[in-house]
This record gives C-alpha cells, structure tokens and sequence, in this order.
C-alpha cells in the first residue's frame, strides 16, 4: 500500500474513533467493530488504512489479530505541532523584543 | 518504564517554553488581544494569503479567529479560560470541525521584569486534516522553513 499522510488517515470520523480506542490499549477487530459500529469489512478497510499511515500496527496473538497505536505515525504528528508552535511563537518572541525596544525608547 | 499507555505510545502533550523581556500584562495582552501583530497568517491560516487579521475574543467561550479579505471568517477555535493575566485556554481545530479539536492552554509567570511563558497543546493526535493549509505546510517541508528561523535568531542575537 501506498504512503498515506497520518493527517489524511484521522481526517475520517470513523477512522478517528478507532485510533482513540487504541489509545486506551491494544485490541481485536471484534472489539473494534463494537466501537466504530460499523462491519468488520469496513472496519479492516479503516485499519488497512491507519497502518499505511503507521498510526496503527498489528500483531497475531493466537488465533486472533490485535491492533495498537504505532508510535512511528504518532510522532511524525507530533513533530508536526512541535514545529506548527516553534514557528508561532518565534514571532510571537520578535514581537515581544519589538515591544520592549520601542517601551525603553519611550523611557528616553 | 510507566504503565500509562499515552506516555508509552508517545502522545503527549507538546509543550513549549520561552521567556520574553517584557511584564506579564504585557505578554498576555500580545498574546491575545494583540495576536494579528504576529501570528503567522501566511503559514498558520486556513486561507493562507487571502487571510488579512486574526483575533482572539478576550472572555470565557469567546471565538479564535481568522477573517479572509473577502469579510469571510474561520474559526480556530473557542476561549475555554479566560484569566488575565496569567492564562489562557483555547480548543484549536483550523480548518476543521470542532470534535478534531485540541486544547492550548498558555501561561504566564513574572521573572522579574520580564515574562516565562509556557505553552501546552493537548488532544493534537485528534487532528485529523481538511485544512489546506496543514496539508500545505506538511508538504513544503517546515523543517527547512523552520531551521531557517533558526539560523535568523540565532545571527540577529
């Protein structure tokens, strides 16, 4: 399966709630279908989908598949928030020092 | 190790300090009512370089907009606590519906004369992208952009 960006994969409601349950621990499709509330070929489908965007990996336990959060697709997320504020609050830093200046200028 | 599965999975808040020369009044008032005075709207919008200002509602429930040259606004999210001045807390979903929303919660504490600020955005593992210009900026490689900022502070310090 192709690449998919892990902002596109949580664009989807569906796929949203999924990944917040994983978030509470590891679990099979069956449980997974109870939650999202729809079948289980729609719920695979989802999950095919989390894992390219490596939101979610898998592992066989028994006879059963169980799904988790994969910390791969969580921190190309995080990084994008982490630079989404440095950048923010960089100039949010330039326009303090701005104000300072031009405050000890006022004080002259 | 810990046994909380959000810190294992590494979803955890982002958390972002800096420290700025001026009083705290000062710091909030630029943070918030202030915020068209800085915040990047060419980068950090959802209509990009259509977007003219930006404004942050100063009370509990108060909305946290952008507004397109065209008169047209979008909301990034509402004012959930509203402590001058001393804090803010936000919800954040640009370009979004309000159930992918994250919390921001900014604080601000004296250092002398001047202000520690410190940043926490919860819940931004429910950012799910319909915004063009997350997408955008995903794409244009931000890490370029931003180690460029960098290098610009680091010379002009």
């Amino acid at each position: 399966m192709t690449d998919i960006n892990a902002l596109d994969a949580l664009s989807d409601p569906t796929r949203r709630k999924i990944f917040e349950r994983l978030r509470s621990g590891p679990c099979s499709v069956s449980e997974l279908v109870l939650i999202a509330a729809v079948s289980q070929p729609a719920v695979s489908q989802h999950l095919n989908i989390l894992r390219a965007a490596r939101l979610v990996r898998v592992r066989p336990q028994a006879q059963k598949r169980i799904y988790s959060i994969d910390p791969a697709g969580v921190s190309e997320l995080r990084a994008y928030v982490d630079s989404f504020w440095d950048q923010a609050l960089g100039l949010f830093q330039q326009a303090a020092e701005k104000l300072a200046r031009e405050e000890t200028e006022d004080e002259q | 190790m810990s046994n909380n599965p959000l810190i294992q999975t590494g979803i955890m808040p982002v958390v972002k300090t800096l420290q700025v020369p001026i009083p705290v009044k000062s710091a909030f008032r630029l943070f918030t009512e202030h915020v068209h005075n800085w915040w990047p709207l060419d980068t950090h919008s959802v209509f990009g370089d259509e977007a003219v200002t930006c404004q942050m509602e100063g009370r509990e429930g108060g909305s946290f907009f952008e507004t397109h040259r065209d008169g047209r606004t979008s909301i990034w999210g509402t004012v959930l606590a509203w402590e001058p001045p001393s804090r803010v807390i936000f919800s954040m979903h640009p370009g979004r519906s309000p159930d992918t929303a994250g919390e921001v919660q900014v604080t601000f504490e004296a250092l002398g004369d001047a202000t520690l600020v410190t940043l926490t955005h919860t819940g931004w593992e429910r950012l799910g992208d319909r915004g063009q210009t997350m997408r955008a900026n995903y794409n244009q490689g931000w890490n370029q952009v931003l180690a460029k900022f960098v290098d610009s502070v680091a010379s002009a310090g």
